[in-house]
């Protein structure tokens, strides 16, 4: 196995766990005793998330080295997936609202 | 193996809608809900399945390398990681049961299960899969880069899938 490829599966194994590990501090710095309803955190909780997949698209599932338009649909998809989550979410609370 | 990728999530995605849809409804509710898992536990499941899945590109690393040896460790390294979170998925649920948080508590706990349980299905079919994958690293008369390949697609479809899953369930607000 080449020694640079493993070297970069690493590196983005240790990014991917690195934003996992954020969620903690996202947790923790939104609430105090009581979980509360925050936009900033369902928003940022989303987009790291997405970041995450499009990571291990490119990265661990070699999207990168694909034919461009498997780049373009992984990327389309990820976008997708945005437009619905924050989509719903937003039109949630306004219907509530 | 793409198409049922990109066809998965779109069904996912479907339900994820849903579940932020009906969430807004009983907002209160569910963030009271939300309060009864443990944030720590779902971090610990990521990170045990993004290592798996940082195991299965390096098996497919090896098996084009013809590292046949290091590319069966791997996909070994694969199912330990995947086992790690199928025990301590089945250990988170049987907290939340032993909290009286079961499937019928409320809405939350009924989308939380579902979710899950749904997801934990796919892990299952993973194993399957990552069992063929061995059985065909094993042989000389049986290796098939293509096979490896698309056994590991299935498989960091599984991580990705609960990546979102963890997101929005443990996290949003």
């Amino acid at each position: 196995m080449s020694s640079a490829f493993n070297t970069r599966l690493l590196a983005v194994w240790l990014l991917l766990s690195s934003m996992t590990l954020a969620y903690a501090w996202l947790d923790h710095s939104a609430d105090d005793e009581m979980i509360r309803p925050s936009a900033v955190v369902t928003v940022s909780a989303i987009a790291i998330a997405l970041l995450k997949v499009r990571i291990i698209f490119r990265e661990f599932m070699e999207v990168r080295h694909a034919p461009a338009l498997l780049c373009r649909l992984t990327d389309a998809w990820v976008l997708l997936i945005a437009v619905c989550l924050l989509g719903s979410y937003f039109l949630g609370m306004t219907i509530v609202n | 193996m793409w198409a049922f990728v990109l066809f998965e999530t779109l069904v996912f995605t479907s339900y994820f809608v849903v579940y932020l849809l009906f969430r807004a409804q009983h907002h209160e509710l569910y963030l009271q809900a939300q309060a009864n898992l443990d944030l720590r536990i779902g971090i610990f499941n990521t990170i045990a399945l993004l290592l798996s899945s940082w195991a299965v590109a390096r098996c497919v690393q090896a098996s084009r390398d013809g590292a046949y040896r290091s590319a069966l460790t791997n996909a070994f390294m694969t199912i330990f990681f995947g086992f790690v979170f199928f025990v301590s998925k089945v250990l988170e649920w049987a907290k939340e049961i032993r909290m009286g948080n079961g499937f019928t508590t409320n809405e939350f706990f009924q989308h939380y299960f579902f979710l899950t349980s749904i997801h934990f299905l796919h892990l299952l079919i993973g194993f399957i899969v990552m069992g063929v994958v061995i059985y065909q690293l094993w042989s000389p008369k049986r290796r098939s880069q293509e096979l490896v390949e698309t056994g590991a697609t299935y498989w960091h479809t599984v991580d990705f899938l609960w990546v979102l899953i963890f997101a929005l369930l443990y996290v949003v607000r």
